[in-house]
């Protein structure tokens, strides 16, 4: 083996995508042929969703889009990957209006009467997935990025889009 | 403005060249169809009473009619990229496919590199490169709203970068930018031509590394957002020069109003080859100003 392909070892190790696709399918009820094309790799405490099946033979400082963290007790979804696959989800998913919808892209949480299991939910806004959410005891707290966080002239267009005009 | 009085001769309309500098860009964005698609992006934004015209030349650019587009919520939901009208030029000439394996040498911040994760339809491999530490962040964090899992962020010296074969390489080279001047005006008055030539060392080594980065009968996109002829044609005709495998292919996006090449400029002769490279000025098209040019590998 050559000195670089030792120094390229990869640090993000394969994951089983049938174990990764189990646990959406469990807490959102998507499907699991919607990961049918994806491999899922683990570096340190996220999971990453990849296109393919191999890593290349390069320094990687990323592969794909972080999907889940496995920081705590239950692993939680990335805002990414529920924009992403999140519209597929049947159950534990929580539909805002204009209002509510302002304070989640806020980054506040909130009182919130909803039809989900405590943990981790799919959050959108007129059909379309905002982020991740995190739904305990009727409270509904924000798990956006703080970077993607709209305040003022972005909670002004949230309320002015016609729900409540 | 000191500096565009040397382009007088090789620019068409030279005066309203001039003035068209002082005018703002027109605030603008792509659909990102990882995300959505245009008929739900566009009913969303009437529904949402966000004002906007659809490119007459590219079916996925939008010209809004807002401040702040960054503070969009259909921004956040990364179904649309904030990007410039004509950065939206080098990932459709250089037309990639879903599961090609491509590489995006100088890609920070990412516009161009979503722009291609989109056109690969998530498939493949698309490596996403730069050098700068500082510039990684953005590039990551413009992927991952995008949806793009077909990316892997590499920092590797692009002039150095690892002996791998691509089906094509984008060549987006740091430049003076005084095609971004309606966006930044105080880029006009840091050119110099000292500084053209210290980038034109680099974007040559960066160009002539992606000629032996890409396999026999791929495809090379060489871009910058200068008008500088020693940071384009003089990039472009040097490597053609060295390396014969490479030939050129015509630069033509319909709906665009473009300027060939030059074939010569301050003495130096390029030769009629460079023809087939595009300049794309601010007043012909009211975007910024570009070049492009296209290698084909034997």
């Amino acid at each position: 083996m050559s000195q670089s392909s030792l120094k390229n070892r990869s640090p993000f190790s394969p994951l089983d995508r049938a174990e990764v696709a189990e646990l959406m399918e469990s807490r959102f009820g998507i499907p699991p042929a919607a990961f049918e094309d994806v491999s899922f790799y683990r570096k340190g405490r996220n999971v990453w969703a990849f296109s393919l099946p191999e890593i290349p033979d390069l320094r990687c400082e990323s592969v794909g889009l972080r999907f889940l963290s496995v920081r705590g007790r239950v692993p939680k979804p990335t805002t990414y990957a529920l924009q992403l696959f999140g519209n597929l989800a049947t159950k534990n998913t929580v539909d805002l209006s204009a209002d509510e919808a302002e304070k989640f892209i806020a980054g506040d949480r909130q009182r919130l009467e909803a039809e989900v299991e405590d943990g981790y939910v799919v959050v959108s806004y007129r059909g379309e997935v905002l982020g991740c959410g995190l739904y305990v005891r009727g409270e509904l707290a924000s798990q956006l990025p703080k970077e993607r966080r709209i305040m003022n002239e972005g909670a002004k267009t949230c309320s002015s889009d016609g729900d409540v005009e | 403005m000191e500096g565009l009085e040397r382009y007088r001769d090789i620019v068409p309309d030279f005066e309203l060249f001039v003035e068209s500098m002082a005018r703002p860009l027109p605030v603008t964005a792509r659909i990102n169809t990882l995300k959505t698609d245009r008929n739900r992006l566009l009913s969303r934004l009437t529904e949402s009473k966000v004002s906007f015209r659809p490119f007459s030349w590219y079916d996925l650019g939008l010209e809004l009619d807002v401040e702040k587009p960054g503070n969009l919520i259909e921004n956040l939901m990364g179904h649309i990229h904030v990007q410039e009208e004509i950065s939206m030029v080098s990932p459709i000439v250089l037309d990639p496919k879903p599961k090609e394996r491509v590489l995006d040498m100088c890609a920070a911040p990412g516009s161009k590199t979503t722009q291609i994760a989109s056109m690969m339809e998530n498939r493949g491999l698309l490596v996403a490169n730069d050098p700068a530490n500082t510039r990684v962040a953005s590039l990551r964090s413009n992927c991952e709203r995008a949806g793009a899992i077909n990316v892997v962020v590499t920092r590797y010296d692009g002039r150095r970068f690892p002996s791998t074969k691509f089906d094509r390489v984008l060549v987006d080279a740091p430049c003076t930018g005084q095609g971004m001047a309606r966006k930044d005006i105080t880029v006009l008055d840091r050119w110099s031509l000292k500084r053209s030539l210290g980038l034109q060392r680099l974007q040559r080594a960066l160009l002539k590394r992606a000629t032996d980065l890409v396999k026999p009968g791929g495809v090379i996109v060489y871009s910058t957002c200068t008008f500088a002829p020693e940071e384009n044609e003089a990039v472009v005709s040097w490597v053609a020069e060295r390396v014969p495998q490479v030939s050129l292919e015509k630069v033509s996006v319909e709906g665009l109003e473009s300027s060939p090449g030059l074939t010569e400029w301050d003495g130096s002769r390029f030769g009629d080859e460079m023809e087939k490279c595009a300049r794309y000025y601010p007043h012909k098209n009211d975007a910024g100003g570009f070049f492009v040019a296209k290698l084909i590998k034997e």
